[in-house]
């Protein structure tokens, strides 16, 4: 399940991708190919390697050893044509707090080469789009988080991206504000863009991402659609449940029902750590 | 002694507090730049240290000779600088000052007294207060030496005034901290900072005119008419406690201590406003002193074009003109020039009072208030992403190469220094008198080249040290250490030059020679300060990874 067919032209590829703290290797070894046009959702537990990778895709972290290649640009030989065609929100966000939303926009837009008409002109859409424009001189510092969210990731968007980047986008955001990210996400991959995220909400990753990746102490241990990952777990669940004794493993499912991505998590990433010790003093 | 002790929960509160920070201390040494910012904190601290002991043996050798010759009278002298010092250094530098952030304190159960007594307690290893506590002690030694019976009275009356002093200094500052976080209220002050600099243009005439009614000399006058008030003033009262005390006139002593009592007292209440408003969570921030504008009213509103300057570099240098001016605390450092030539007109200088300190060379206050305006654009050169903290992620995935980000901020602060030697130039010129034209473009190319110099060093600073810092909050723009104590030396180098090329002018008796001095000293500095931009975007690659840590830190 790990080697889904080679593409043609992938918006991310990387190969062998390291990163190094000292002696802590947090990302070892990673061969990622993530298809044009594909919703990619990038899954590990806490310290799996998620944000590393995202940040070295992007460029705010360089890698120990590996290539990275962007819509076939090597990341390192040509950054800044890389940066043009991507768009992200990283784990801090990016923002710059004393600065009101509209000119925050405005001044992403022209970092992005946009000529001032057009920022200014995407800038007023982007804020009635993410309903933001009801404090049209708050300071982004004074927004709440989920308002900071929808600010970065409009951020993100404003240059019209080939390749979004988003960590953690949903953390923290509403149910109407996720909606309309949702939606708006959904209608950038209708339009050819390539979403790459990571998410911890296992649920909205099921139900956006048409491919999956799993890293787990640094390492790639899944790599596919949704179909052929649940496949390769029914697989060895199959082969386990006919050998003789075996225990019912958590996050499988019933028979004859689906398994959802949170079971093909549990059952690739071994959750069986559980909370033995009961906490007396908790109310 | 009851009240004084604390309940179990306040004292683990308060080790709690010193236990995190010690650790934090621990912590930070760490890394080759947390060592590297503990050497540059001792070097500051010991230099602080032994302005603290040098100035306490002088003061307590001076208090000495006072008792001793009988001059007791003339306490005051040594307790108005020891004031003044101990009130004006956390303003005026308040980038030396800690201001810590108290939200992080107010989630924990802490009670109303535990919080004022930490917040308290945070300030009390700022330069003032560790120097003037040290001098008040070398006077309170003095004292002792000269009338061991006066100690007794001297030690308690002292120890009041430092209190004092500790409070009123707090106090002004977190006032001062809530008056400029607001828009309407910083303009007010500029308002009335503005009238007393104009104001400041009668004071001469006014002083010439009194001044010629009696044979007396003008300062002299003014000074024997204000000794009434100033006995009403603490350091007058603390003075005139201890005078009180040595001639056994108990009651006037107590009168006078009871008055300096009565002073703490309000000190202490108005600080108390100021920290239960912030205990209670207040918010000091520029939005909410706006009222939403209605949705229909929302404009398109185009960003700056500059001629001849690239989008990206205009972009950078509007947003950091909107950062700066919604920083009361940094617009609130940038009219310092102007205050140090203010008080310099005010303290006593030629007899006639009409010139202060610089009195006998009122050309030399444009130089010495453009060199001071270089001084202080170091806490924005030398940290240039400080302010950007977690945004400087944004830098780092745009298109947008560092060389021209760095450009814009250069270009603001250029711009912020060329208005700044506007500001001088009409203070200098209302309050003494327009600098002569050779000493006029002698000061503009020093200051240019000065300029060049600190860019491009602050540009490398700004990249290996970054700090985060708050534009929003009085005292937390303090820069690293490191970089403190390495731009000064440059600052000194850089003046050690324009003095030499002053010098050397002045041998041939042409001050407008040093100006072509400066110029060519430029021209060196711009042609290595483009080899730095060039180079720039590399460093800042290698360096990412330490800056995103440093300025995205909670």
């Amino acid at each position: 399940m790990n080697a889904s067919a080679p593409l043609a032209a992938p918006a991310i590829a990387t190969e062998h991708l390291t990163r190094r703290f000292g002696d802590l290797i947090a990302v070892q070894d990673v061969n990622l190919r993530v298809a044009p046009g594909q919703f990619f959702g990038f899954l590990g537990p806490n310290g799996a390697g998620k944000s590393t990778t995202i940040k070295m895709l992007t460029g705010l972290l360089a890698p120990s050893s590996g290539r990275m290649q962007i819509l076939g640009i090597d990341l390192t030989q040509d950054s800044v044509e890389v940066k043009r065609q991507i768009g992200v929100v990283p784990e801090g966000m990016a923002l710059f707090g004393r600065l009101t939303g509209s000119e925050y926009l405005n001044f992403v837009g022209r970092m992005y080469g946009l000529d001032r008409a057009t920022a200014a002109k995407r800038t007023a859409e982007l804020l009635d789009f993410m309903q933001l424009v009801d404090q049209p001189k708050a300071l982004v510092t004074d927004y709440s988080h989920g308002m900071q969210k929808k600010l970065a990731l409009a951020a993100a968007v404003i240059h019209g991206p080939k390749i979004l980047f988003l960590d953690e986008p949903f953390e923290g955001v509403d149910a109407i504000a996720s909606n309309t990210l949702k939606s708006m996400l959904q209608n950038m991959i209708a339009r050819g863009a390539t979403i790459f995220l990571t998410s911890h909400v296992l649920e909205i990753v099921e139900r956006l991402c048409s491919h999956v990746a799993i890293i787990h102490r640094g390492q790639l241990v899944a790599q596919g659609s949704l179909e052929e990952l649940r496949a390769g777990v029914e697989a060895q669940a199959a082969a386990a449940l006919n050998a003789a004794g075996a225990p019912h493993e958590i996050g499988a499912s019933a028979p004859g029902e689906k398994l959802t991505l949170e079971q093909i998590f549990l059952r690739i990433v071994g959750g069986t750590r559980r909370a033995d010790q009961e906490l007396s003093w908790l109310g | 002694m009851a009240g004084l002790t604390f309940s179990p929960e306040i004292r683990g509160q308060f080790s709690a507090i010193a236990r995190v920070r010690w650790q934090l201390f621990i912590n930070s040494m760490r890394t080759i730049r947390g060592r590297m910012e503990i050497v540059a904190r001792g070097f500051t601290f010991l230099a602080f240290g032994m302005g603290g002991i040098v100035g306490s043996i002088g003061i307590g050798f001076a208090a000495w000779y006072f008792i001793y010759s009988g001059k007791v009278d003339w306490l005051p002298v040594l307790l108005w600088p020891v004031f003044l010092f101990w009130q004006l250094v956390p303003v005026m530098a308040s980038a030396f000052t800690e201001n810590v952030d108290s939200s992080n304190l107010l989630r924990f159960p802490l009670s109303f007294p535990s919080y004022f007594l930490i917040r308290i307690a945070y300030g009390s290893l700022d330069p003032s207060t560790v120097m003037g506590s040290l001098w008040l002690l070398g006077m309170t030694v003095g004292i002792a030496f000269a009338s061991p019976v006066l100690f007794l009275s001297a030690a308690p009356v002292l120890l009041l005034f430092a209190v004092f002093n500790i409070l009123l200094a707090r106090m002004l500052f977190t006032w001062a901290e809530r008056w400029l976080a607001r828009r309407k209220s910083r303009e007010i002050l500029g308002v009335l900072f503005l009238f007393m600099v104009i104001g400041f243009q009668f004071i001469g005439p006014l002083v010439r005119h009194y001044g010629n009614r009696s044979h007396q000399p003008a300062v002299s006058r003014v000074f024997a008419e204000g000794l009434p008030i100033e006995r009403l003033l603490p350091p007058g009262l603390a003075g005139q406690t201890i005078a009180h005390s040595l001639r056994r006139e108990y009651a006037s002593a107590l009168g006078s201590f009871a008055l300096l009592c009565g002073y703490a007292l309000v000190v202490l209440w108005l600080l108390n406003l100021r920290l239960r408003a912030q205990y209670r969570g207040e918010n000091l921030s520029e939005a909410l002193a706006r009222t939403a504008a209605p949705a229909d009213r929302q404009q398109i509103r185009l960003g700056w074009s500059i001629p001849g300057v690239p989008g990206p570099v205009s972009a950078v240098l509007e947003k950091e003109i909107h950062y700066l001016s919604r920083s009361g605390p940094t617009l609130f450092t940038l009219v310092m020039p102007v205050v140090v030539l203010l008080i310099f007109r005010l303290s006593p200088g030629k007899s006639d009072g009409a010139g202060g300190l610089l009195g006998h060379a009122a050309d030399l206050a444009f130089p010495l208030g453009a060199a001071y305006t270089l001084l202080i654009l170091t806490n924005l050169v030398y940290n240039s992403f400080g302010a950007d903290a977690a945004g400087v992620q944004f830098y780092f995935v745009s298109p947008v190469r560092f060389r021209e980000i760095l450009l814009g901020k250069n270009l603001t602060h250029s711009l912020v220094l060329a208005v700044e030697m506007v500001l001088v130039w009409v203070g200098a010129s209302l309050m003494y008198r327009p600098p002569p034209w050779e000493i006029l473009l002698a000061t503009v190319t020093g200051v240019f080249f000065a300029l060049v110099v600190n860019l491009t060093a602050g540009n490398l600073f700004s990249v290996y040290t970054p700090k985060k810092i708050d534009l929003g909050a009085l005292g937390r723009q303090r820069a690293s250490q490191v970089t403190a104590l390495v731009s000064l030396g440059i600052q000194a180098a850089v003046l050690g030059l324009c003095a030499l090329a002053i010098l050397l002018a002045r041998a041939f008796h042409h001050i407008w020679l040093a100006a072509i001095i400066f110029v060519a000293l430029a021209a060196v500095a711009i042609v290595i300060y483009f080899l730095v931009l060039k180079r720039i975007d590399a460093i800042a690659l290698q360096r990412r990874e330490a800056m995103i840590a440093e300025l995205c830190r909670a």
